[in-house]
Parts: C-alpha cells; structure tokens; sequence
C-alpha cells in the first residue's frame, strides 16, 4: 500500500465541507420545491373515470361475495351494450400539447428551477472550487476498472485505485446520500438528486396521462369474461365445521 | 405495528395492505440507521477490506435478530416472510454503509 500524506487542511476545508454543503443543499431543494409547488387541479370528468375504473376493479374482484343476481346487475350496469357505462361514455383521448397548457409549462420551469438549476451550479461550483484535491481513501481495495469513477480530475497513472478526487467523492455524496434524507425528510421528498439524474437520462421527464378509452375498453373486457363464483355457497356448513372444532 | 385480521378459517389470512407497508417502512428507517452506525463504527474501528464488509453482514444479521426478538413468537403477525425481512434493502443499506465508512474512516485515519 503506497501510503500518502495529505495535509490535514484538506480534511477541514475540502473534504468536510463537500460532504456538509452535498447535504444542506439537498434540504434547501426539499423546502425550496415544496414552497414552489402547486397544487394539482384535477378535472371532475377524470376523477369520476378513476373511481369508475375502481369501482369496476372492485366489483371483479369481491364480486364472488355478492349473490349471483347483484353481480349481474352491477356489470349490467357497466357493460350493458346499449346502456352500459363504459359503452356510452365516450372520452376523447387526452394526447395535449404540454406547450399549449400555461400551467404545465410553469410546473415544467419550476421542475427545472429547482432540480436541474442547482445540479449544474452546485456540481460546478464544487468542480471549481475543489478541484484537484485528493480527499480521501476508500478502506478497501479496488481494481483499476474503478480509476475513471473515483478519480475524476486527477489523472495520475500509478495512483492506487482506492484514492478518491474531490469531484468523484461529491458524486458519492450525491448518490449515497438518498437514504439519509428518508431517514431525515422523510418519505417522497424531494431531495434526492440522482432521481433527476435517472429521469433525465431516461428521456420520460414527463408523464403522459392515460388515455381513458383505452382503459376503459380493457376494464370492460376484464369485467366481461369474469365469470361469477358464488363463495358463499358453503358457508354454513364451513361454520359448523370449524365450531365443532373449536369446542 | 399493526396485526393482522384473522379468519376463523384456516386457510385465508388477509392481511392489513396499509399495515404492511408502515411496517416496511419503519423496517427501512432501521435499516437506514443500522448502515449509517454501523459504517460510522467500521471507519472508527479503522476496518478494512474484507473486514469491513464482514462487519456489514454482521450488522444486518445482529439486527434482523434485534427484529425477531423484538416481534418475538409472533413475528408473522407483523412480517409476511422472515427472509425477505432479511435480505430486503441489503444492497441499498449497503451503499450508504460504504459511504459513512468511507467518510468516517477517512476523517480518522487517512490523514
């Protein structure tokens, strides 16, 4: 093991403060979203789809508790070809333009305000201010596979694998960070960087919103072929059963 | 921690789907904590290599144990499975290990 010497300093004014600022700015993102964000508005039509659509799934589901007749009149209700809901409900597929929606382009600005501004500040900020610096040594050894993740912006060929530069140590701030602010904000805040990283990477930033027609064609096939099994039909002889073990 | 509603049938156990998932929940903030002590530990101790991952596999299985003792004989009316309380997160709470490990220890003994 080739042993270095760093200078102590590094320890308090590199190493310290990168792993402090990593963590602050992840609670400053979380507050500073919440204040941004806007409510949803959801339209009526689209929330009476989705208890429509719950309502459907439920009947499939627990329908073999309900005696055959009010299973049948409940998917006569939704699937009736004439008079069914999801025969006569006819819904436009909502395929919007997110450009021409006011509201969805502020959720967007404010989206990129508050993850993707302070990503290319904060990382070039770090980058700028700390580069250079070996901050640190990972206690296990690793191969050289490894040299290009942990060493970014030093570029020393005989460097053992295990030391970590300044900018790759914030990126591992970064990424290994998530759990901790679970653990601090909570569930679903909006902390975490590396979920921004993985959207981005992924293209699908933004998700459409489903199409109801489409649904509400599968839901009316799903409840069509449900066949009605009446679970009841043994009850009383399931109850003695298992009174006459109890006693 | 919640329990489970139970049949007077054998067979069906239905269990309490907002239950299980605070139990899973609280499960993870343990896990969390458990990676966070135990790594702080390992780079205090000034462990390497090998050791440090043993160490790692020590601290998730003395918890899982904390857990059965802390459920006791009734552990499923809390948990579905004993084994996915086990190796549920261990490479997630594995990474946040490393990173306090490697944090501590190198506040400690690099330099």
């Amino acid at each position: 093991m080739a042993e270095l010497l760093l200078d102590p300093k590094i320890r308090l004014w590199v190493f310290l403060p990168i792993v402090i600022i990593t963590f602050l700015v992840g609670i400053v993102r979380h507050y500073v979203s919440i204040i941004l964000s806007s409510q949803k508005k959801i339209e009526i039509i689209q929330m009476q789809d989705s208890q429509v659509m719950i309502r459907a799934r439920l009947l499939r589901e627990n329908g073999k508790y309900l005696p055959r007749q009010s299973f049948a009149m409940r998917r006569h209700w939704f699937n009736n070809e004439d008079t069914g809901y999801f025969k006569i409900q006819k819904r436009v597929a909502t395929s919007q333009n997110p450009m021409t929606d006011p509201g969805m382009m502020t959720d967007m600005l404010k989206g990129n305000v508050t993850n993707v501004l302070p990503m290319i500040v904060i990382g070039g900020w770090i980058n700028w201010m700390f580069s250079g610096f070996l901050t640190t040594k990972v206690p296990f050894p690793l191969t050289l596979r490894f040299k290009p993740m942990l060493q970014r912006g030093v570029e020393l060929a005989y460097l053992d694998a295990s030391w970590v530069s300044s900018a790759s140590w914030y990126f591992l701030n970064v990424f290994g960070l998530r759990t901790i602010y679970t653990l601090v904000l909570g569930e679903n805040n909006a902390a975490d960087q590396s979920k921004v990283m993985q959207e981005q990477m992924s293209g699908a930033a933004m998700a459409m919103p489903p199409d109801p027609k489409a649904a509400f064609k599968a839901e009316w096939e799903a409840l069509e072929i449900t066949e009605h099994r009446w679970a009841l039909a043994t009850v009383e002889t399931d109850i003695l059963v298992n009174e006459d073990k109890e006693e | 921690m919640s329990s489970k509603t139970k049949d007077v049938k054998p067979e069906p156990v239905a269990y309490s789907e907002a239950a299980l998932r605070n139990n899973a929940v609280v499960v993870e903030y343990c896990r969390t904590s458990m990676a966070a002590l135990s790594g702080s530990t390992a780079g205090i101790l000034g462990l390497t290599g090998l050791n440090g991952f043993a160490f790692y596999v020590l601290a998730v299985v003395s918890l899982w144990v904390m857990f059965m003792i802390k459920a006791g004989p009734n552990w499923h009316k809390y948990y579905v499975s004993r084994q996915s309380l086990l190796t549920n997160g261990f490479f997630g709470a594995l990474f946040t290990y490393i990173l306090f490990w490697t944090f501590i220890y190198g506040m400690v003994h690099v330099y």
